[in-house]
C-alpha cells in the first residue's frame, strides 16, 4: 500500500513537471533560421525602419547551395517588424543562429538611434557572440549579396568576420556583447567594420567609430590597419616604405603594441605608445642587400611612427577613444573625479609614437 | 550375511528409489565374502567401480584384509545417515553394503569435462581457454592458475530442487571477512528451486528482486578469476555451469578488460578512457539528439544545423518518435543476430543494418543522421567489456531519452545525474558500486 502511494507520487510529479518545459519542443525542420539581420531607415513611409531578416532554406541534398529568403518589413521597431515578418513565413522564426547583424550606414549616421543596438542584447535567442557591422549603402544590399564561394547563406560573412577565413588587419569585426559593453562603458567608444556590397562580393576594409550614439568618423583602410595594430588583434600585414626612390613592402607576421599614458605634474600629460614588429620583405623595386636591411628598418620605423601618430591624432581631434585609452586611464586612477579629469586631458594629450621595427630577411637566398 | 541394521537400511534405500530403469542393485559373491552394491549406472563411472572394487574383491580372499582394504580407499567413506546417503547416491555414488557395513564408494561419472574456448569474453592476446562444465575440473583449472595455500575452498548447496553444489573460493590473505560473511549469508538465503548457472542470482541479490545494474560477474575466463582471487574477490563456482561468479562486483570491474593486463601501459588508459566514453555516448546520445535538434538547436554550428533540418525536412514525425523507431529496430537487430543460428546470423545483421537504414532514411521516415547516431549508440554499447552491463546500458538510454524528449537539455543532464545517483546508491556485499580507484594485488598485500 505504502510503495502505491509512493508510485502516485512520482506519476503526480512528473506530469506536474510536464506542464514546465519551458521554450518548448519545436522540431528543427519547423523553425526558420535566421543567418543574419539588416536594419535601415525606411524610405518613402511614415515608418521608421526597414528591418530585412535573411532566412537560410535548407536543401535536403548536398548537391546544391543552400538558398536564402530576405522577408523586409516596414515599421517604428524592429520588434514590431519582427512580430509582422513572423506572420510572412511558415515556420517559427529562430534567431538562435543569426549571426550577423547589418546597420544601415544612413542609421549609423543619424542621431537617436541608439536604442535599437540595445535591442539585439536584450533578445536572449541572438547569441551575443553575433558581429555587428556596418552596411554600405544599405544594410538591405549587404544582405543581398551571394558571393560564389557561399555554400550557406551568410556564411562569405561569418568567414571574414570571423577569424576562421581570411586574416587581414583591414578587417575589424566586433561582437554584440563587445558593443555593448562599448556602448556603455565610459572611457571605451564603439567602432563597427563597414561592409560595402559590391555586386557579387563584399568588400570590409573600413571601420566606422562611434561616439556613444551615432558614427562620428569612418577611417579608410590603411587607418583602420593602425587601428588593427593598436588593438593586437591581427598580425598578418604588409606595409609600404619610401626611402628615397626605393619602394619596399615588408610582410609582418608579429606586431606588438604597448601604451602607457603619463601625467607628469605641471607637463602636457603623454601617452607613450611602443609598437614593435617583426616581418620579412616581401617586394621591393630595386635589389637590397642583406647588410643594408637595417636602414630600411630605420625608414620604417619613421614612416609608421608618422602613420600612427596621424591617426591617433585624427581619432583625438573628433574626441573619440575606440582604443580605451580612457579606461586604461580610469582604471589606473581612483579619485572620484577621475572621468571628468580624463575628459579634459583627452583633448590636449600628446602621443609619443616609438616603432621598433625588425626585417628579419630579405626573402631571398644571396 | 549382512546383519539386521545393515538389510533394513538397504531395504529402506530400495524402497525409496521406486526402482527406475538405470539403478543397479548387485550382489557379489566369492569364495570367503558376500557385498551388494547399489548405484545408478547412468551417473557412476562403472569402469571405476570394476577396478577398484570388484577386482580388489575378487583377488583379496580374506574378509577382514577386504574390509581393511576399503576402509583405507580415499574414495569411499563411511555411511552417516539415509538421507545424506540418498543424495550422495543421486550424484553417482555407489552404496556398498559389507559386512555390518555400509559404504559409500565415490565413482563419480565427470561429463562435460571438456575445456571450451571463451566465447564471450574474448581478448586478442592472453589465454584463450575457458572454464569446462565439470566443477573438478574447473577447481583445477583454478589451482593451477593460483597455486597458494591461502587459497580456501568451500562448499554448500543452493536450489530447493536442484541442490546444486556451489564451490566457494577466496584468498584468506586478502578477503575481506566481513565480504565473505555476507557472501555466505546471502548463498544461505538463495531461494531459487532449479539453480543452473551463476546468473541466476543476478535478481536475488536485490532485496526487491528487481536488478537493473548487474552487481557481480560472470565470468568464463580462468585468468580474470585468477587475477580476481588475488585482488580479494570471492569466486563461487557452480556445478554444470561454465562460468564462474565474481563477487563483490563494482563499475571499474564491469568496465575492465581482461585486455588490459596483456596490453602497454599508455594503450590500457586509452581503452579505458575509451570504454567509459562508450559507456556516456551510449547512455546520453539519443537523448542529447532529441534535446539539441527540439529545444536548442543553438548549440549546433549553423552549417551542422541546416544539413540536420534539411536532412529532417521530409520527416514527418518529430523527432523523439525518430529516435525510438531507430532504436527500436536496432534492438531487435540486435537481439535477433543472438537467438539466430551462427550461420544465420551476419545476413541478418546486413540485411538489417545496411538495408534497412538505408530504406528507412530514403522512405523518409528517418533521416540520415540519425542514423549515423542509432549506429553510433549501437557501436557503443559494444565496447562495455561486459555483457551483462552492456544491456544494462541498453535500457538505461530510453530512460535518459524520455527525460530529454520533456525537458530538452536540461533533461539530458538531470537524465545522466539520475542514473548516476542510482548508481550511487548500489553496493555489492558492502563495496560501493562506484569504486573507481583500481584495486591491486600489491596493495591488500601490504595491509
Amino acid at each position: 500500500m505504502k510503495s502505491l502511494s509512493n508510485w502516485r507520487l512520482v506519476v503526480i510529479i512528473l506530469s506536474s513537471i510536464i506542464l514546465l518545459n519551458g521554450c518548448g519542443f519545436k522540431d528543427i525542420d519547423k523553425r526558420f533560421f535566421v543567418v543574419s539581420i539588416g536594419v535601415d531607415l525606411a524610405k518613402n513611409s511614415s515608418k521608421k525602419y526597414l528591418v530585412s531578416l535573411k532566412f537560410a532554406i535548407p536543401k535536403a541534398s548536398r548537391d546544391s547551395p543552400t538558398e536564402f529568403e530576405i522577408v523586409s518589413e516596414k515599421a517604428d521597431s524592429i520588434s514590431e517588424a519582427v512580430r509582422i515578418i513572423k506572420t510572412k513565413v511558415d515556420k517559427e522564426v529562430d534567431f538562435s543562429h543569426a549571426k550577423v547583424i547589418v546597420v544601415g550606414e544612413e542609421v549609423v549616421k543619424e542621431k537617436g538611434n541608439a536604442g535599437i543596438y540595445y535591442w539585439f542584447t536584450r533578445r536572449r535567442d541572438i547569441q551575443a557572440i553575433a558581429w555587428v557591422a556596418i552596411g554600405k549603402p544599405t544594410a538591405l544590399e549587404v544582405l543581398k549579396v551571394k558571393p560564389k564561394s557561399e555554400f550557406i547563406p551568410s556564411n562569405a560573412l561569418f568567414l571574414s568576420l570571423g577569424k576562421d577565413g581570411s586574416e587581414t588587419p583591414y578587417v575589424i569585426s566586433e561582437f554584440l556583447f563587445d558593443f555593448k559593453y562599448r556602448l556603455i562603458e565610459r572611457g571605451i567608444d564603439p567602432m563597427l567594420p563597414i561592409i560595402e556590397a559590391k555586386k557579387d562580393i563584399l568588400e570590409i576594409n573600413k571601420v566606422g567609430l562611434f561616439n556613444k550614439s551615432y558614427q562620428k568618423l569612418a577611417l579608410n583602410p590603411e587607418e583602420t590597419k593602425i587601428v588593427s595594430f593598436l588593438r593586437k588583434r591581427e598580425e598578418k600585414s604588409a606595409n609600404k616604405i619610401t626611402k628615397g626612390k626605393i619602394v619596399v613592402v615588408i610582410d609582418t607576421h608579429k606586431v606588438k603594441t604597448k601604451y602607457k599614458i603619463h601625467t607628469p605634474k605641471g607637463k602636457t600629460p603623454y601617452i607613450k605608445v611602443n609598437v614593435s614588429l617583426e616581418g620579412t620583405l616581401e617586394e621591393a623595386t630595386r635589389r637590397v642587400p642583406n647588410e643594408k636591411l637595417s636602414s630600411y628598418e630605420k625608414a620604417a620605423e619613421k614612416t609608421l611612427n608618422k602613420e600612427i601618430r596621424n591617426v591617433l591624432v585624427k581619432i583625438q581631434k573628433a574626441n573619440l577613444d575606440p582604443i580605451g585609452f580612457g579606461l586604461r586611464y580610469r582604471s589606473r586612477h581612483f579619485n572620484n573625479d577621475d572621468w571628468e579629469e580624463w575628459k579634459r586631458i583627452y583633448p590636449e594629450i600628446k602621443f609619443k609614437v616609438q616603432t621598433k621595427m625588425q626585417i628579419e630577411d630579405t626573402g631571398l637566398i644571396e | 550375511m549382512p546383519s539386521n541394521n545393515v538389510q533394513t537400511i538397504r531395504d529402506h534405500l530400495l524402497n525409496m528409489l521406486q526402482q527406475p530403469e538405470d539403478m543397479v542393485f548387485k550382489e557379489n559373491h566369492s569364495k570367503e565374502k558376500y557385498m551388494e552394491a547399489l548405484y545408478i549406472k547412468s551417473i557412476c563411472d562403472e569402469a571405476i567401480l570394476h577396478d577398484n572394487i570388484l577386482k580388489p574383491f575378487f583377488e583379496i580372499t580374506g574378509p577382514e584384509e577386504f574390509l581393511n582394504f576399503l576402509q583405507s580407499n580415499p574414495k569411499v567413506s563411511e555411511y552417516e545417515d539415509e538421507q545424506k546417503a540418498l543424495e550422495e547416491l543421486l550424484r553417482g555414488v555407489a552404496i556398498l553394503f559389507y559386512q555390518d557395513f555400509v559404504f559409500l564408494f565415490d565413482c563419480k561419472m565427470d561429463r562435460n569435462n571438456a575445456v571450451m574456448d571463451t566465447t564471450v569474453e574474448t581478448t586478442i592476446q592472453g589465454p584463450q581457454a575457458g572454464f569446462s562444465e565439470s566443477l573438478p575440473v574447473n577447481l583445477g583449472l583454478i589451482r593451477q592458475r593460483y597455486p597458494s595455500t591461502a587459497l580456501m575452498v568451500e562448499s554448500s548447496t543452493v536450489g530447493n530442487l536442484s541442490k546444486t553444489r556451489v564451490m566457494i573460493l577466496h584468498d584468506t590473505r586478502f578477503t575481506d571477512p566481513d565480504t565473505l560473511k555476507r557472501i555466505k549469508k546471502f548463498l544461505a538465503n538463495v531461494d531459487i528451486d532449479m539453480f543452473q548457472s551463476g546468473e541466476q542470482l543476478f535478481d536475488s541479490l536485490r532485496k526487491s528482486n528487481k536488478a537493473l545494474f548487474p552487481l557481480m560477474l560472470v565470468t568464463e575466463r580462468p585468468d580474470r578469476v585468477a587475477v580476481n582471487l588475488s585482488m580479494g574477490k570471492v569466486i563461487l563456482l557452480i556445478h554444470g555451469s561454465s562460468f564462474a561468479v565474481i563477487l563483490p562486483t563494482v563499475m571499474k570491474d564491469l568496465m575492465a578488460s581482461m585486455e588490459d593486463i596483456y596490453q602497454a601501459y599508455w594503450i590500457t588508459k586509452f581503452l579505458k578512457v575509451l570504454r567509459y566514453t562508450a559507456f556516456n555516448v551510449s547512455l546520453i546520445l539519443p537523448g542529447l539528439y532529441v534535446a539539441v535538434t527540439s529545444y536548442n538547436p543553438e548549440i549546433f554550428r549553423i552549417q551542422l544545423a541546416l544539413s540536420i533540418a534539411g536532412s529532417r525536412t521530409a520527416i514527418p514525425y518529430p523527432s523523439y518518435i525518430e529516435v525510438v523507431l531507430m532504436l527500436f529496430m536496432v534492438e531487435l537487430l540486435t537481439e535477433a543476430s543472438i537467438r539466430l543460428p551462427k550461420a544465420v546470423g551476419p545476413t541478418a545483421t546486413t540485411v538489417g543494418g545496411l538495408i534497412l537504414g538505408q530504406a528507412a532514411a530514403e522512405a523518409g521516415l528517418v533521416s540520415n543522421i540519425m542514423i549515423v547516431i542509432v549506429s553510433f549508440v549501437a557501436i557503443s554499447n559494444f565496447v562495455v567489456p561486459i555483457n551483462a552491463f552492456s544491456f544494462t546500458i541498453r535500457v538505461l538510454k530510453y530512460f535518459v531519452l524520455l527525460i530529454s524528449s520533456l525537458f530538452g537539455l536540461v533533461g539530458v543532464v538531470l537524465g545522466f545525474f539520475l542514473v548516476l545517483a542510482y548508481m550511487v546508491k548500489l553496493d555489492s556485499f558492502g563495496e560501493p558500486f562506484l569504486t573507481l580507484v583500481q584495486s591491486k594485488p600489491g596493495e591488500n598485500s601490504n595491509k
